[in-house]
């Protein structure tokens, strides 16, 4: 394995996701800039969501549009008044008070009442039960917690038993962690403008959004070459495209030998599980340190692994010094024996993922110093992510984005920060996984996913491009898996269709 | 052909915008010109003539994005439309479409059938068609306007 000369990726062409406040500036370009008037975006966004609505509900009986004070509101006002216009029966419900409503908004509910539309003050007597709803409520502007009376609109909302469509962001979600601001509108379709919002793709905002479809708004391209945005959204396809086949010249020593070590006493299958991924990944030679006792049953399962009893560090060294990558933590445990292994592998200068226990026992600090390692690759759950950080899980899923870049700047190397939208960051790079889905939530995943990234390490990938690689292979593997349900996705069965993926 | 038509066979790039110039020194305010004709037709070029022609000096960019590009030559206001990007007519009136067309302006409007229902009537309804390496430019009247307009045009005059 060339340990020099890693091939990386280039990130350019992958979807971009935006902030709220990076959301603003591409506005702000279109409309100072590309002289784009904010009427135009409020008709076109209403124009949009009525297109997609009607492309899903062709006949949508009532529309009823709830309507905030601000821009959100302003589009709700056109999609009421462009359906009206079209005879299907619209009216607008009017969350919060009129008298706050400026601007565009002000201009699309003047325009929607002379044109005949009805409006409503909201309240939940006032919304019928049939038909498809609007949520025009609260957009990528919402900054602390939904309060009065937008609660009682969004639980009448989600109560109502009626398809919602929801209208750039369903209302309550935070545009930019993707977390649930008191409350949100869970709906099935949202169609968002201009820039996909990162928060529809991490956390809660997949539930809350459905399907989400995207306008562009006609918004001109130098907008978005003015705007960088700080996040991606990977595309598999693209990463695959870009690694090259494997020359016909290859031999196993062409793709790296990784070293998995772990599996402590009664914890072997998440070795064998990590052992089996990266050689399912394409790596070379895998080898396992682990447990004498869980010889035999990890050769059983995986024959192709060459497995190796250690009782101390000590043993571990000849194997250190035959690998090309580490996997430090499967199954590990915290005992002395994991102590020793961490300590002995952590002291080659070997590329690692440290996963699982590994990432635990550095938490403690004890048998790990907590330093910036450039040439490793972490990957925490939030629940692991929270004990490296000092603060609670439910600081972490707060906002996950900040917390990954906390973390990697805190550690070094590359970060995955795993869960639902994994985030990875390395260097200046910062890249979100949608691939996935909630099958995914049983034991050994984590530990395949080590065995993925370290798979793909060996086969002389950099830190970030093996990590966004992994993370989709994993995901994407998951969901082909997933085919035949969710329940019961065991992380065995990722292997038959990542081995397919990779081609 | 009737009195309230006119065909051209134009050839090139240049003889497009002459012709649209030429449609500038016929045209008289209030005048509403509709440009139909597949993408690449040189409907751009054309209004580019007719831009120029009135007397504006520097690009004429088309704004496919914008919807409307306004230019001010002299105590004339000239819209140039583009609908080709138009989810719904609707939109036009939330932009203050009405406010466009005055009896003091002059509007040019690419893909007017975007725009049905939105859009005032045409007084001069332009078609340009593919017709080998060159194109087929075929104007026709709408209102009486548009016939005394067209029957000013002329082309290479």
């Amino acid at each position: 394995m060339a340990t020099t000369g890693r091939l990386g990726f280039t990130w350019a062409d992958h979807e971009a996701l935006y902030s709220a406040a990076e959301t603003r500036a591409l506005d702000h370009w279109a409309i100072d800039q590309g002289g784009v008037s904010g009427a135009l975006l409020m008709s076109r966004a209403a124009a949009a969501t009525l297109e997609q609505l009607l492309g899903r509900w062709p006949e949508p009986g009532l529309l009823q549009v709830l309507c905030g004070t601000g821009n959100n509101g302003g589009d709700g006002y056109l999609v009421a008044d462009q359906a009206h216009r079209r005879g299907i029966s619209a009216q607008v419900l009017q969350v919060g008070d009129p008298a706050k409503i400026g601007g565009d908004a002000l201009r699309a509910r003047e325009q929607a009442l002379a044109n005949g539309v009805a409006v409503l003050p909201f309240s939940p007597d006032a919304l019928q039960q049939s038909g498809v709803l609007v949520d025009a409520m609260l957009g990528t502007g919402l900054g602390g917690e939904v309060r009065a009376p937008f609660t009682a609109a969004i639980d009448a909302c989600n109560g109502a038993g009626l398809p919602v469509v929801a209208v750039d962001i369903p209302s309550g979600l935070c545009s930019d962690s993707g977390r649930i601001l008191g409350c949100a509108v869970a709906a099935e379709l949202t169609v968002t403008f201009i820039g996909y919002k990162r928060g529809l793709f991490t956390l809660d905002g997949p539930d809350c959004c459905g399907a989400l479809e995207f306008s562009d708004l006609a918004v001109p391209l130098e907008a978005y070459r003015a705007v960088a945005p700080e996040w991606r959204r990977l595309c598999l396809e693209q990463m695959l495209a870009q690694w090259p086949r494997r020359p016909a010249m290859a031999h196993k020593g062409s793709f790296g030998t990784v070293l998995v070590v772990g599996g402590d006493v009664g914890m072997p299958g998440a070795v064998a599980l990590a052992a089996e991924a990266a050689l399912r990944s394409g790596a070379g030679l895998v080898r396992v340190a682990t447990q004498r006792e869980h010889l035999s049953a990890i050769i059983a399962r995986t024959p192709e692994a060459m497995v190796t009893g250690v009782r101390s560090g000590q043993d571990l060294q000849p194997l250190l010094a035959a690998a090309d990558v580490l996997v430090l933590g499967p199954g590990l445990g915290r005992s002395s024996w994991s102590q020793q292994l961490l300590q002995a592998a952590a002291a080659s200068d070997l590329p690692c993922i440290l996963d699982a226990d590994g990432l635990n026992l550095l938490a403690e600090g004890r048998v790990l110093a907590r330093k910036r390692r450039e040439h490793w690759l972490y990957t925490p759950h939030p629940g692991e992510a929270a004990r490296l950080l000092g603060v609670s899980t439910a600081e972490v899923q707060a906002d996950r984005f900040a917390a990954a870049v906390r973390l990697q700047e805190q550690l070094g190397g590359t970060m995955i920060l795993k869960g639902n939208g994994s985030l990875v960051v390395a260097g200046d790079q910062r890249l979100l996984s949608d691939y996935g889905n909630p099958g995914m939530a049983s034991g050994g995943m984590g530990d395949v996913l080590s065995g993925i990234v370290g798979g793909l390490l060996a086969q002389g990938l950099e830190g970030s491009a093996a990590a966004a690689l992994g993370v989709c292979l994993h995901g994407a593997a998951a969901d082909a898996a997933a085919e035949q349900g969710q329940r019961g996705l065991l992380a065995s069965d990722l292997m038959v269709p990542l081995r397919r993926l990779l081609g | 052909m009737s009195p309230g038509e006119a065909c051209w066979q134009v050839p090139d790039e240049d003889a497009m915008v002459a012709l649209g110039a030429a449609l500038a020194d016929a045209s008289e305010p209030g005048l509403v010109v509709y440009l139909q004709g597949d993408l690449g037709m040189g409907k751009t070029t054309f209004c580019r003539g007719f831009i120029q022609g009135l007397g504006h000096v520097g690009a004429v960019k088309s704004p496919t994005y914008t919807l409307v590009e306004p230019y001010r030559l002299g105590q004339l206001d000239v819209f140039h439309f583009d609908l080709y990007r138009l989810g719904d007519p609707a939109e036009l009136e939330f932009i203050g479409i009405r406010d466009y067309f005055t009896a003091d302006s002059l509007c040019l409007v690419e893909w007017p059938e975007r725009g049905v229902g939105a859009l005032p009537p045409a007084d001069l309804a332009i078609t340009i068609v593919s017709a080998g390496s060159s194109r087929s430019v075929r104007a026709r009247a709408g209102s009486v306007p548009g016939s005394r307009v067209l029957a000013r045009w002329q082309p290479g005059a």
